[in-house]
């Protein structure tokens, strides 16, 4: 084997470790999902609906997709409150991509999680209700939130 | 000469001045927006809107099935009548007008508004009745199942087993899109400004003030 031939086969072999570097270098960025300052309305006793809210942070290099979302306060959904032309018109979110270095704010007239089905049980001012995020990559993530008046 | 002159001047400017303040700081009557109109109190008594008269009142249209943007409402108006002293909140009448009659009985609407203020209003009525005060502020609400959007998967994820046909009932309960302004009414019923949750506590008290001062 000559020099010229041992350089070629150097050559290949780098060029195969710097593929394999660059595909681990992809294969390593994931997701980051955190949250933070999640609370939840006290409905009046008679109301059949509330709506909970907070932000949801992805820190990671990769973004990731909320698929579902579940609680034992009741049924949880979330929705989203769009204003246009004064008036308020609320849509169902199935799902939302969260991108990398980005957040999903949370708040009144805007997304937001909507409760139905409430459990009387849950529902009491300064009691917390569990609410199970479960993300396409994160999987399920599960954060305890504070019940109480929105005033 | 000169002097005189400019005395005029000043005097003019001061004038134009005064006036800009004062023009700036009176807040125009509305027309066409708002009226008398008949509804039912919560607790099933007839009531004209004229019933209100000498009170400043602070509007909104909504439904106790709505889970975001009424319970955010009422709490911005609990603040903002919680901002008023005890002389002002006499003087005021927070009402909350009901677009969805049909569920929104006077005593359930009563025990909802409750929860906020045991003070505020909260009216009801025929449909008719409740089309005409929305007609009135030119206001507009709608089912969202009238807007082909799928009710039942915004209201649940999962089926719910019902015990019996009452519930079942219940629970076909509308969603709606309505306004969400609220309108700030003066003591002869004139509606004077439009406003929104996003309009600062102490901004919108002090135009309560300058109507209760009228």
């Amino acid at each position: 084997m000559n020099n010229l031939s041992m350089l070629k086969i150097v050559f290949i072999m780098l060029s195969v470790l710097m593929l394999a570097s660059a595909g681990n270098s992809n294969a390593d960025k994931q997701p980051n999902i955190e949250t933070e300052s999640f609370w939840i309305v006290l409905p009046p006793e008679v109301a059949r609906h509330t709506a909970g809210y907070g932000i949801i942070k992805n820190t990671g290099e990769a973004s990731d997709t909320l698929l579902k979302i579940t609680s034992n306060a009741g049924a949880v959904m979330l929705h989203k409150t769009e204003i246009q032309s004064g008036k308020a018109r609320m849509t169902h979110i199935p799902n939302i991509v969260i991108e990398a270095h980005s957040e999903l704010v949370l708040k009144p007239m805007s997304f937001h999680l909507m409760f139905s089905d409430l459990s009387p049980v849950i529902f009491i001012d300064g009691s917390k209700a569990t609410l199970f995020l479960e993300f396409e990559q994160s999987g399920i993530i599960k954060i305890n939130i504070l019940i109480r008046p929105n005033w | 000469m000169l002097n005189k002159l400019a005395t005029l001047a000043f005097i003019s400017l001061f004038s134009c001045s005064s006036f800009i303040v004062t023009a700036e700081q009176t807040l125009p009557v509305l027309s066409g927006v708002g009226g008398d109109f008949s509804a039912m109190d919560t607790n099933g008594e007839a009531v004209e809107f004229n019933h209100y008269a000498g009170k400043v009142v602070v509007l909104a249209f909504g439904y106790t099935n709505c889970a975001d943007i009424c319970p955010f409402t009422l709490g911005y108006l609990k603040r903002l009548y919680g901002g008023l002293s005890a002389n002002e909140q006499q003087k005021t009448r927070i009402i909350f007008v009901t677009i969805d009659p049909e569920y929104d009985t006077p005593g359930h609407l009563k025990s909802f508004i409750g929860h906020f203020n045991k003070d505020f209003v909260g009216l009801s009525g025929s449909q008719e009745q409740i089309d005409y005060i929305v007609s009135l502020y030119q206001a507009e609400y709608n089912r969202l199942s009238v807007l082909n959007i799928p009710t039942q998967n915004i209201r649940r994820v999962n089926p719910k087993l019902f015990a019996d046909d009452e519930q079942a009932k219940e629970d076909n309960a509308s969603l709606y899109s309505h306004t969400v302004t609220l309108y700030l009414i003066d003591k002869q019923g004139l509606t004077r400004s439009l406003e929104y949750t996003g309009t600062p506590v102490e901004q919108f008290i002090k135009k309560i003030q300058q109507l209760i001062n009228e």
